[in-house]
């Protein structure tokens, strides 16, 4: 069956319908709770991979290096759930880095902008140019959050399967709406569906053991071979090759690794004004 | 009571059906294959096949043409889509037509075995494992279909 990822401007009402739709389908749900155990398993600070998916990476907050590093993990652990199938997914980004495997429904759902005014001003009444003003900054963060993090703009319907309206369409009628979505053929998981989600839950972990070290590592997976693209000096090709072999080589799923080393022009030319 | 199931392959690239017929023939599956998509229509108009297993694209005819073809005799039919271009798009397609299933190529002999018991299965075929005989160069062990109670008049 298929996974359906949910995403909102509204946090309680997405999880109100993701909830309402996994119970109708009979699917597991995950949101943010598992980002205990991803903060345990890698010895970071839970609070700040919240952070990590609400804000950019920023001098006071959180840094750009362990912005992604977090990121990689979250993705991991996400991964990892959807491959499993027959889940509920919200609040995750999940929407934003399983783009391109056809079994997964990705949903928006669009807040009553009455009720999201009522949500944000917390029981005050505002003027209505004060929310307005509320709610775009909220979009525009968001944006800016999901293009620095993914170059995907989160906030383009165009980025979904459907997008429902609650101040149209009740929220009764999106869960049977959304339940109903999960039984279309294109929506189907295939043998080659299948195989792309696993070869991406399988880029997802490499990625993450790589990241501590390797901050700017690309990977990717085909079956059990995955390639790994990352930037070095010359002098530091062999090296770096023979690590990240080994740290991918650990991961029992990985049969061959592809080493592409790149160039670091930037630190090359530093280096030569010394 | 068993019967084998009846598939057809259709792959305008000769080695396909050279690799995957005694690949299906080791699993029990008895497979005729063809390079010329328009003499593979003209079988399947002959003939009733369980599983119709199809490359996408060709130069004389794509898959989706063949699905809809083999579709519209016999809507029963599972059709497996393989192909070395695959895209999320072309996948979409392809289920939203009806194809059972899609694979990209290149893909090892048991992913397709997986596939076409699956497909079996949902035909109301029993499908069990039999031990593989010592004639059997890598221990796949064969299939053993039963017939689906309503293909009793086939």
């Amino acid at each position: 069956m298929p996974v359906v990822t949910l995403s909102s401007d509204s946090d309680p009402l997405s999880r109100e319908i993701a909830v309402r739709a996994a119970t109708a389908l009979g699917y597991d749900y995950v949101d943010r709770e598992i980002l205990k155990a991803v903060a345990e398993r890698h010895g970071v600070p839970e609070a700040d991979l919240h952070k990590t998916l609400e804000e950019s990476p920023s001098p006071f907050g959180i840094s750009s290096k362990n912005h992604a590093r977090y990121l990689a993990y979250i993705e991991e652990a996400t991964l990892a759930v959807l491959l499993k199938d027959n889940v509920v997914c919200r609040g995750l980004a999940a929407h934003l880095y399983v783009r391109g495997i056809s079994h997964v429904l990705k949903i928006r759902i669009l807040a009553d902008p009455k009720k999201l005014a009522g949500e944000i001003s917390s029981g005050r009444t505002p003027s209505f140019e004060k929310v307005s003003a509320l709610l775009k900054r909220r979009e525009r963060v968001r944006r800016r959050w999901s293009l620095d993090a993914y170059r995907v703009d989160e906030t383009d319907p165009s980025v979904y399967d459907m997008v429902i309206s609650l101040a149209r369409i009740d929220p009764d009628e999106a869960v049977k709406t959304i339940v109903e979505t999960t039984g279309y053929r294109k929506f189907k998981p295939m043998t080659y569906s299948l195989k792309c989600m696993k070869d991406k839950a399988l880029a997802g972990r490499v990625r993450a053991a790589l990241m501590d070290r390797f901050p700017d590592v690309r990977v990717q997976a085909d079956g059990s071979s995955v390639v790994v693209q990352t930037k070095a000096l010359e002098r530091e090709k062999q090296k770096r090759t023979e690590i990240i072999k080994k740290l991918a080589g650990d991961i029992p799923e990985v049969a061959a690794v592809e080493v592409q080393i790149l160039p670091d022009i930037f630190r090359k030319a530093a280096e030569s004004f010394r | 009571m068993e019967r084998q199931i009846r598939l057809l392959l259709l792959d305008d690239e000769p080695i396909v059906g050279k690799r995957l017929v005694p690949a299906l023939a080791k699993i029990g599956v008895e497979t005729e294959s063809f390079t010329d998509p328009e003499a593979a229509l003209q079988q399947i108009a002959r003939k009733d096949f369980d599983i119709v297993v199809t490359d996408f694209r060709m130069d004389k005819m794509d898959g989706v043409e063949v699905l809809r073809r083999v579709l519209q005799k016999s809507p029963r039919t599972k059709v497996i889509i393989i192909t070395g271009y695959a895209t999320l798009e072309i996948a979409r397609q392809a289920l939203a037509i009806g194809a059972f299933d899609f694979i990209a190529k290149p893909f090892k002999p048991n992913d397709l075995r997986n596939i076409v018991a699956k497909a079996a299965r949902a035909l109301g075929f029993k499908v069990k494992d039999k031990p593989a005989d010592s004639s059997s160069a890598h221990g796949d062990s064969k299939m053993e279909f039963s017939d689906p109670p309503d293909a009793s008049g086939r």
